[in-house]
């Protein structure tokens, strides 16, 4: 009974809190209505990464790839079968975008069996580059086809798909909190700890390394789909190797493995760039600077846990004396970027600094904290507890 | 100097040896930077995805130097270099600053993450290949002429190899088709003065008619002309990049000595084939490791800075991903860890390439680099000279 209850209680507040957030945009502006959406997407693809990366322990860096492949083919059956009245007014009928969200599971989720099989063959680093490199095949092949749009891109009729996004996310979040729970999930785990080990214990290594993909690149796809009748309008820049890094950043700094910690990296990273597209140009020397000083404070924290391992204090005063050195280090580079003629006295926009960000949180996070924020643990209101309690 | 990949045109069997030579003119340097994949894949295990960067930093250094030297756009009296001196100083300035780069990746980057697993390691490099991207698009030039100009190469022109002499038949009728021409052009002229009109659109229909005759006349000469031309074969090496190639052997010869027939290299094939063993035999890791980026990164500041003089390849600080890309698929197509199986990789790869582009697909030039490693992945994972070991995570 209780067991039902629980079950039930939760679906329904996953659907109420989906058509909040979905009253929420309809009431705000059309660009946060978008961001809203957006970030619900991205929460779906950096979990469904987490599947494939973080739990299986496989290592996809074209997750990109997957969410192209149900963003076209929503975008195609859209623009080919819908009545051409409808394009750019949010009039498409929901169970009509449903039907494509659907197919576009499909197709994606072929897509992920197609790249998961020589998964089953391949160590770690040769599938990312495969991954990577189905990513830009697809790009190119896409670039190439009239039907698709080419390089232009492709026109499909909008929809209000907030909650549906959002409900997609929760259901994402669900099912792979839910996988974990069970004995398949406990497969998965033992996959990503020691693929021979848990094939001499009997997991079928193929089967769940499969499965992993076909899971992980059907979410990503029914994001791609949800995401054209968002947009009304997709084409192949909005799919590059950038996203797919984001995704893989967003999962690495939430810990790999943990769904709660990709969940939270994900809406951190996705609401940043939009602070910083409305911040003022930066001067550059202070980036440069901050470059300088950020690396120095992180060579100094990498120093004291050294220390810190070898059972000594982590803040000593050669660490506070590091962190002067940062500081200080900062403020030369900033002062002597000034000199160099090149660089003197130029501004850049900060939306430019937005990879740049990205990429720097992958560097730092790896040499501090390579098992992520949250590591392997999950983030809850129960382990608060339990702290507290300790 | 012409790109040497818009020389094609369609499947036309004279144009094949030409393109398999530029495809081999692009290979030599996909098998430089393959080399440094390949020795640091052989010593750490790890992909080092920083490479194209640290290719994308040499390509830019060699560029400030040629600036540095006069040779930038709009320079008053720019003329043509008489002496390889810049040529030089630029290569050398390259693979000294690549080498730098490659250690301070790998002091920084790399060695604090060799305890941890081998994810980790890629996660990193591939954040630093990122950074070093996004990073240096902030302070790189980004104003129109970021390529080096060709004034700084003192080569200039072809080498012209006929492969085969063209068809003294075809001259004939070429030259028969130049007279007929010339008649059809006097008698259309003689018409115009007749008709005593003021150009030829304005003639009667009969005179229109000779008009056309004229202009058909006119297209025989070209096509006896085409006809004539492609009957000969010959091979066209502007001296630029003739010297690229012989300058890519020497560094792959000064390569194999180094591994193969000095203490260092014999040290370095012991630390690839064994990691710790080597270090329990007294090689000092570390410092074989350092080398071999050293070795590794400047190589690939040598093949950025020919690249980027000899093929003229526009700089961005995006230029290393697909040459970076490109590389790596000439890596493990030869066999990653396996130092000739790079260089036969990367010139397999840079032929690959230009027969796309001479089978018409130019538009999936760049796709091709992946079909094959995909193929290569799945059919032999080992690669074509490489030993296949089934390695576990």
């Amino acid at each position: 009974m209780k067991f039902w209850a629980i079950r039930v209680g939760s679906i329904l507040l996953a659907v109420l809190v989906s058509y909040g957030i979905g009253m929420v945009a309809q009431g705000s502006s059309g660009t946060v209505s978008r961001l809203i959406a957006l970030a619900g997407l991205y929460v779906t693809l950096a979990v469904s990464l987490n599947l494939i990366n973080g739990i299986t322990g496989q290592f996809s860096i074209g997750h990109a790839a997957f969410y192209q492949v149900g963003s076209y083919t929503a975008a195609f059956l859209a623009s080919q079968l819908l009545a051409r009245g409808t394009i750019n007014n949010l009039g498409t009928p929901i169970p009509w975008v449903l039907a494509a969200v659907g197919i576009a599971i499909v197709t994606s989720g072929i897509a992920g069996f197609l790249i998961g099989l020589p998964s089953l063959r391949l160590r770690g680093d040769y599938l990312a580059i495969v991954t990577l490199g189905f990513g830009e095949i697809l790009r190119i092949i896409i670039q190439n086809t009239p039907q698709l749009g080419g390089s232009y891109g492709i026109n499909s009729p909008k929809a209000f798909v907030v909650p549906y996004v959002w409900m997609l996310a929760f259901l994402c979040i669900g099912a792979c909190r839910n996988l974990l729970q069970t004995a398949h999930g406990l497969s998965f785990l033992s996959v990503r700890e020691d693929e021979v080990a848990s094939g001499a214990m009997g997991v079928n290594v193929t089967r769940v390394k499969v499965a992993a993909f076909v899971l992980g690149s059907a979410f990503a796809g029914a994001a791609g789909a949800l995401l054209t009748f968002n947009e009304g309008f997709i084409n192949v820049n909005s799919f590059t190797m950038d996203v797919s890094f984001i995704i893989l950043t967003m999962v690495v700094l939430g810990g790999t493995g943990s769904i709660t910690g990709s969940i939270i990296a994900a809406l951190a990273l996705f609401t940043l760039p939009e602070f910083l597209r409305d911040a003022p140009p930066m001067p550059l020397n202070a980036v440069l600077g901050t470059l300088a000083g950020v690396a120095l404070l992180v060579g100094t924290i990498r120093l004291a846990l050294d220390q810190k391992k070898l059972g000594r204090d982590f803040l000593t005063p050669k660490t506070y004396m590091g962190f002067g050195i940062a500081a200080v280090g900062g403020v030369i580079v900033s002062i002597l970027a000034n000199f160099l003629p090149a660089l003197a006295n130029r501004t850049i926009p900060s939306a430019e600094l937005r990879m740049v960000i990205f990429s720097a949180v992958l560097v730092i996070m790896m040499l501090l904290r390579p098992q992520g924020i949250f590591g392997h643990r999950e983030f809850g209101l129960g382990s608060i507890f339990k702290r507290a309690q300790a | 100097m012409i790109d040497p990949l818009s020389l094609t045109a369609g499947l036309d069997a004279t144009a094949l040896p030409q393109q398999l030579l530029n495809g081999l003119m692009f290979g030599a340097i996909y098998a430089l930077v393959a080399l440094g994949y390949t020795m640091v894949y052989g010593v750490l295990k790890l992909i080092n995805f920083a490479h194209g960067e640290v290719f994308m930093i040499g390509a830019y250094t060699a560029l400030f130097v040629s600036w540095q030297m006069g040779y930038f756009q709009g320079a008053s009296g720019l003329t043509r270099a008489t002496n390889p001196g810049i040529l030089i100083l630029m290569l050398i300035t390259a693979m000294v600053v690549c080498g730098f780069l490659g250690v301070l990746i790998e002091r920084f980057a790399y060695r604090p993450m060799r305890k941890q697993p081998r994810i980790a390691s890629l996660i990193t490099a591939i954040g630093v290949s990122m950074l070093l991207q996004y990073g240096g698009a902030l302070v790189l030039p980004v104003s129109p002429p970021r390529s080096i100009l060709e004034q700084v190469n003192p080569y200039d022109g072809n080498l012209s190899i006929p492969l085969k002499p063209r068809d003294g038949e075809l001259n004939a009728a070429f030259a028969k088709a130049k007279e007929a021409e010339a008649a059809a052009k006097a008698t259309l002229e003689q018409r115009i003065k007749q008709e005593g009109v003021s150009s030829e659109f304005d003639l009667s229909d009969e005179g229109k008619q000779i008009r056309s005759a004229s202009q058909s006349a006119a297209q025989a000469t070209r096509d006896a002309e085409n006809k004539y031309l492609a009957s000969g074969m010959s091979l066209n090496i502007p001296y630029g990049q003739g010297i690229m190639f012989l300058a890519t052997l020497a560094l792959m010869g000064l390569l194999t000595y180094l591994v193969m027939f000095t203490k260092t290299g014999r040290q370095m094939r012991a630390v690839a084939h064994d990691f710790d063993s080597a270090s329990l035999m007294g090689i000092n890791v570390d410092k074989i490791v350092t080398i071999t980026f050293i070795i590794g990164s400047s190589l690939a500041g040598a093949g950025a800075m020919m690249c980027a003089t000899f093929l003229g390849t526009q700089l961005t600080s995006f230029v290393g991903v697909p040459w970076g890309v490109k590389a790596f698929v000439a890596a493990v197509l030869g066999g990653i860890g396996n130092i000739p199986g790079a260089v036969l990789g990367g010139l397999l790869i840079g032929v690959a390439e230009t027969m796309v582009v001479w089978a018409g697909g130019s538009q999936y030039k760049d796709a091709i680099a992946f079909v094959i490693l995909i193929l290569v992945l799945l059919v032999k994972p080992g690669g074509l000279l490489g030993s296949a070991k089934v390695e576990k995570v």
